[in-house]
């Protein structure tokens, strides 16, 4: 059993704050949704657990211990992963290939990278998408090919940035199942980040809601739906944009 | 679904078609048993050299640098320090130690050593260099080139500054020359299907991908510029066999602008591309310098302007950047005719969408 944590954390971009004080954990095999409208924070919070961002303050903990300044690919080889909000595949090899590199990034022999990767989209399901070159995919198997990578090596913890945007629902009702199976089967400690507010209050255990980088409620899913302040930060932007809209970005 | 065998299978067309071209290309100039021709074959296979140890580097890493040509000055010089009489190093340059100036090694012994201390200094510039990206690193290559070139123009004791260096025992034996060229393409090819020829390639076409796949970027950029230190060395060092005579600027800017176009040419991340751009260039710049000197067509002289190659050369580089920017082999790599469908993936060519590495989403 491990957890994976943010202490206190803030980020601030010359002049904006981020992120002020946030905390939040993740445990093995739970599902923790974090939600919130856009600029809300949550892929500053990705970018702070997976070292591609230093917290201004705070920290990021593994098991309760701080973890110390790490590179990305530092904070990988330790067990934390995630998947991108513009999927990033290498888009001009192949879906196995994709996979491979990150068995091979890992430490993983060509070989050994290769028949992990074969058996990781065997189990996703999208066994017969190996061959097809990664840029040619249509968007859902996109998604379902860059959670694949980024369970590559069994990680611990595995963070998906807005996995089911732009998902029909019977394909994000497939995806969640997924998910399920990865924090169930696997026992990945999963936070999903989602605009699709129904999927997360089915899925998860626990869910953070952020507001202007700060935490406004947190609670099991029965909390967050009768939450005051979780439907204000909502209307708040609805006003604007009508709903939140899944957004697109690389 | 497919069945895919090893890597090795995979690709190992190419280095042999690759080398068996330059063969193709030796046993042509031996059979023609002409003097000049050999010398001009030879300059040939140290392009071929050169431009593979440069696709090392470029090819896999997107890191465009402007200072391989610097490790081909040391390697260069590293090999007339190993090979020339004893006598003629005390005088020329009387700062070597005493060991190195007693020293006196046959040129296939002194070629590897020499190529291993480029690839040493490579290894320290790159400690530093590898942490910059993009125009950055390009610029800091750049200046690494102008150094060693000031280095070596003025510490006349130990390189004899702008002076040329003579005594270095000439090669003109071209199957030396086909053997290092045919040893660069393998290390090459290695490098590329190795697993930091991987790790490189990924980090080239998504960079922050690459890391959250943990790839440690400096890190592999720092083997590739090694290897292809060592390969651009070793070029160096037989240049210097080639010519018996070395001076700074034999290894600057002329040879560096050559070895881009290239590389340019040919496909930057094909080495394929790189082999194909020496060939084709080398064989354009031949039959230009012949209308340099003039050619009796007829009756008519028909003779161009001197200077006429270099410029020739740049308006091809600029067309080919222009008009198909991946070059002749398009980031492809030469295959057996019927494989060339099914594999693309192994010498990852880099989609011509493929922007400059974007930072970070924040
Ligand atoms: N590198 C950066 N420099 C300056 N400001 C940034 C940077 N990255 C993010 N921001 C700002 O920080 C805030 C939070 O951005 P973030 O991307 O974390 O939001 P988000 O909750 O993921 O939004 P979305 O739902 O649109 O993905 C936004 O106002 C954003 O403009
Ligand atoms: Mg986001």
């Amino acid at each position: 059993m491990k957890t994976l944590g943010a202490d206190r954390v803030s980020v601030a971009f010359a002049g904006l704050r981020a992120l002020s004080g946030v905390t939040l954990s993740v445990a093995s095999g739970r599902i923790v949704g974090l939600i919130g409208p856009n600029g809300a924070g949550k892929t500053t919070l990705v970018n702070v657990l997976t070292g591609f961002q230093a917290p201004t303050e705070g920290a990021v903990t593994l098991d309760g211990v701080p973890l110390p300044k790490l590179g990305p690919h530092e904070v990988r080889r330790r067990g934390i992963a995630r998947t991108f909000q513009g999927g990033r595949l290498f888009r001009d090899l192949p879906v196995i290939d994709n996979l491979e590199v990150t068995g091979v990034g890992l430490g993983q022999s060509r070989a050994a990278a290769i028949a992990e990767a074969r058996a990781m989209l065997d189990w996703i399901g999208i066994a017969p998408l190996a061959e097809r070159i990664a840029g040619t995919l249509p968007y859902t198997d996109e998604r379902r090919v860059a959670i694949g990578r980024a369970l590559m090596g069994r990680p611990d913890f595995v963070l998906l940035d807005e996995p089911a945007a732009g998902m029909s629902a019977p394909e994000a009702a497939e995806l969640s199942a997924l998910i399920r199976r990865i924090a169930g089967e696997m026992g990945c400690g999963v936070l999903l980040i989602e605009h699709n507010v129904g999927l997360v209050l089915q899925l998860c255990d626990h869910i953070v809601v952020l507001d202007s980088g700060s935490v406004i409620e947190q609670g099991p899913p029965g909390v967050i739906r009768a939450s005051d302040k979780v439907r204000h930060a909502y209307m708040g932007t609805a006003a604007e944009t009508d709903l939140p809209v899944p957004e697109i970005e690389g | 679904m497919l069945r895919r065998g090893s890597v090795v299978r995979r690709t190992i067309a190419t280095p042999i078609i690759l080398s068996a071209l330059i063969l193709a290309l030796a046993i042509f100039t031996v059979w023609s048993g002409s003097r000049p021709f050999n010398q001009t074959v030879i300059d040939v296979l140290l392009r071929v050299m050169l431009v593979v140890g440069l696709y090392i580097f470029i090819g896999n890493s997107g890191v465009l640098s402007f200072g391989h040509i610097g490790f081909t000055c040391l390697g260069a010089y590293a090999a007339a320090w190993l090979t020339m009489p004893p006598m003629m190093k005390g005088m020329m340059l009387p700062g070597l130690p005493g060991w190195l100036i007693a020293t006196k090694l046959p040129y296939w012994v002194a070629a590897p050593i020499a190529a291993t201390f480029a690839a040493v200094f490579a290894w320290l510039f790159g400690l530093v260099l590898m942490r910059l990206s993009g125009i950055a690193a390009s610029i800091a290559t750049f200046a690494m080139l102008a150094m060693i070139n000031k280095i070596y123009s003025n510490w006349s004791s130990v390189t004899g500054a702008t002076s040329s260096v003579v005594g270095i025992p000439i090669v003109r034996d071209l199957w030396p020359y086909v053997i290092a060229a045919i040893l660069c393409i393998v290390i090459a090819w290695a490098h590329a299907i190795s697993r930091a020829g991987l790790k490189l390639r990924a980090a080239r076409d998504e960079p922050v991908a690459a890391q959250a796949s943990g790839i440690d970027i400096p890190r592999e950029r720092l083997v590739a510029f090694v290897v292809s230190g060592w390969v651009t060395g070793l070029a160096g060092a037989l240049f210097a066999h080639s010519l018996g005579v070395v001076t700074p600027d034999t290894f600057y800017l002329a040879m560096t602008f050559m070895a881009l176009s290239m590389l340019v040419v040919g496909g930057m991340s094909s080495l394929s591309g790189a082999v194909l751009g020496v060939l084709v260039l080398s064989l354009l710049i031949q039959l230009l310098r012949g209308l340099e000197r003039g050619v009796d067509m007829g009756g008519v002289a028909l003779k161009i302007p001197n200077g006429l190659q270099e410029i020739a050369l740049g308006v091809i580089m600029i067309a080919i950047l222009m008009f198909r920017p991946s070059g002749m082999m398009g980031n492809r790599e030469l295959v057996w005719p019927r494989a060339r469908r099914r594999r693309a993936a192994d010498a990852a060519p880099r989609s011509s969408t493929n922007t400059q590495p974007t930072g970070v989403h924040r």
